[in-house]
């Protein structure tokens, strides 16, 4: 069991770095499975995958032994899930019809880097040997490693445990029996948001309560698997306008939270300058010919820069070339592989 | 209130996909209008520290002094936010176990859309300049360097259907902001995008999304890191590519930057047809010694975008 997770901020093609990889894994003999967030459309369509998030098979080639699987991951059919799954049918049927639980799924930013955690769960339940993770593309994609821990020490809080136990009586005997602070802590906090919302959240919670607690242990299970520099890897995905910034600031972060980096992947490199312009050009192909050689050369530095920098932190560095955008999904990730080979063949 | 001294409470909103250079784009529109001695206020979505990893401003004030005094970044925490209004409402002791009980930190966490009121109702003063900070200045210009395409709509929606879970304190900063945002005079919208296949088609979404369920339409279209082709004219183009078909049939760098142009072109044309708003193009800098630097050459390419 492999499971590798690809950072990056948007615009560097870590959707499609992700997929090739799992591809690669795929070809290579593997049950793989790649979790998308936000797919490009053709991508979407290569991968024929559903907007319910369910797992999806790819057809590969009939000689390959391993299996490339694709999801997207969706919100509310990991948590739907989850819930048919860790609660009893009657809480289940509860849970899923509480307006709270509608609202979580439709307004709450967080809930996405909640599920991917749980989703990672299911993935490993489902026997997946390796397992391929998007985030979010941004910098706030560490939530996503932060907030089930967020959310598992919140769910051990010994209010919240009180409050989810005794909601209803605590209703019934209008908040009567409450100590005087208790009391009067809540009656501020209910002027603050409202009385309505106040209690729909608290009545929610103290059927969900058992669910959360549920997923707060896988949360702590899983995290401790991908802290395993045994099952899991991270992998920054950069850009080579980006590459130095991004990878001082995922490299720091992913450090300081104890997630074990694998890789970096420099993306969309220009190719080599090569001649210049030919003889006798007109004066605009040679200014144009000038200023590409100014970018793919500053791509090269920032190759070298990366090297220099990075070298003795992260095991293995690749860079990849911008490859043609004309090519379609499936078919641009069996070129990507193609460039990644000789980069990770050698470790 | 000073409302009577808003002569303009126009917002100035950057958005777009991720990695398109919102940040870049926004701090450049700054630049230039601090740069004229106008005071300009930033606005942004990212912490501060997360900011300076993405752009720096080391050399500002050597190079520009007159931008560098003239601008100033924000960056509004929601919970911070939030926890301004609890100690507003609720006595100062009793205020601090408030906002240390879990009660409130969870329910806060959960409820839906209140975090994103706080960051409205913020920008709202600031933009109509009527905040209780008595050392607010007189901004002439508000940029907002907003989040990308999901949680920006997510949003500005807010400001739509709060109504239905809040009541208190809360409700009433709602429907101040509702009130702001759905005016769609207050608003100057200029979303950002890359010619890439991907940020130009959630870049038209953004759009019809933005003109279907709230009214806004972009004042502008910026396409950003285009090569230096793209502000020929079709026929130029279709003369260089001919020359260069013929002269450089073995020159792959020359295949490369055609093809690579080509793709930006088309796109460019698919953005036009899409969208109604005016198109300005912001080149790709082949290299630049510092961020200053880059901001100052994007700056000078945004001459076209007004803000009143």
């Amino acid at each position: 069991m492999h499971i590798e997770v690809f950072l990056g901020t948007g615009g560097v093609g870590k959707t499609s770095v992700a997929a090739a990889s799992a591809l690669r894994a795929a070809l290579n003999g593997s049950r793989s499975l790649v979790l998308t967030i936000d797919p490009a459309r053709r991508l979407r369509t290569a991968l024929d995958m559903k907007a319910d998030g369910a797992d999806q098979r790819v057809p590969l080639d009939p000689a390959c032994t391993g299996e490339l699987w694709a999801a997207i991951l969706d919100v509310k059919a990991s948590l739907d899930r989850a819930v048919y799954r860790y609660a009893s049918s009657q809480e289940a049927k509860n849970i899923l019809a509480h307006p709270v639980y509608h609202l979580l799924i439709t307004s709450l930013a967080g809930m996405q880097e909640l599920l991917a955690i749980e989703r990672i769960h299911q993935a490993m339940e489902d026997g997946f040997e390796s397992v391929f993770i998007d985030t979010a593309p941004s910098r706030h994609a560490l939530e996503f490693l932060d907030k089930p821990e967020f959310f598992a020490h919140l769910v051990s809080f010994p209010i919240v445990k009180l409050v989810g136990r005794t909601y209803q009586w605590w209703v019934r005997s209008g908040l009567g029996r409450l100590s005087r602070m208790s009391f009067e802590l809540y009656s501020r906090v209910e002027e603050m948001l409202g009385a309505t919302l106040v209690h729909q959240i608290l009545d929610f919670f103290s059927i969900f309560r058992k669910m959360a607690e549920g997923y707060a242990e896988r949360a702590e299970e899983t995290l401790a698997i991908l802290r395993d520099p045994k099952q899991s890897s991270f992998t920054i995905v950069t850009t080579p306008f980006k590459a130095r910034r991004d990878g001082d600031y995922f490299w720091g972060e992913l450090q300081k939270r104890k997630f074990p980096v694998g890789s970096m992947v420099v993306n969309r490199i220009w190719p080599e300058p090569a001649a210049g312009a030919p003889a006798g050009s007109s004066q605009q192909v040679q200014d144009l010919v000038a200023w590409y050689q100014d970018v793919a050369r500053s791509h090269q530095l920032v190759r070298q820069e990366i090297q220099s920098i990075f070298g003795a932190k992260i095991p293995r560095l690749v860079a990849l070339p911008e490859l043609p955008g004309d090519m379609d999904g499936l078919h641009a990730l069996y070129e990507m592989v193609k460039v990644m080979e000789p980069a990770r063949d050698g470790k | 209130m000073n409302a009577s001294s808003a002569t303009n409470s126009r917002l100035t909103i950057f958005c777009g996909k991720g990695g398109v250079g919102k940040t870049s784009l926004s701090l450049a529109f700054a630049l230039r209008h601090a740069d004229q001695g106008e005071p300009v206020l930033l606005v942004t979505s990212h912490p501060l520290r997360e900011l300076a990893v993405s752009v720096s401003l080391a050399g500002l004030k050597e190079q520009r002094p007159l931008a560098a005094a003239n601008l100033f970044i924000v960056h509004i925490d929601p919970l911070d936010i939030l926890a301004n209004k609890v100690r507003q409402v609720v006595p100062e002791l009793l205020a601090n176990r408030v906002l240390a009980s879990p009660i409130y930190g969870s329910l806060i966490t959960i409820a839906p859309g209140i975090k994103e009121i706080a960051f409205l109702g913020r920008l709202h003063e600031l933009a109509e300049k009527h905040s209780d900070d008595t050392n607010s200045r007189e901004y002439k210009l508000i940029v907002w360097d907003a989040p990308a395409t999901g949680h920006f709509l997510q949003t500005l929606k807010v400001s739509q259907n709060f109504e239905a879970y809040l009541s208190g304190p809360f409700a009433l900063l709602g429907r101040e902001v509702a009130e702001f945002f759905t005016e769609v005079s207050n608003l100057n919208l200029i979303p950002v995008t890359a010619l890439e296949e991907m940020a130009v088609d959630e870049t038209i979404e953004l759009c019809e999304q933005l003109s279907r369920e709230l009214q806004i339409i972009p004042s502008a279209l910026i396409c950003n890191m285009a090569s230096p082709l793209l502000a020929s004219s079709d026929a130029e183009f279709a003369k260089l590519r001919e020359e260069v078909a013929r002269a450089a049939a073995d020159s792959p760098e020359l295949k490369f930057i055609l093809n690579h142009h080509a793709i930006e072109r088309a796109l460019l044309d698919k953005l036009r047809t899409s969208i109604g708003a005016q198109v300005q193009i912001v080149r790709r800098k082949a290299s630049w010694n510092s961020d200053v630097e880059l901001l100052t050459d994007i700056a000078g390419q945004l001459g076209g975008i007004a803000y009143t």
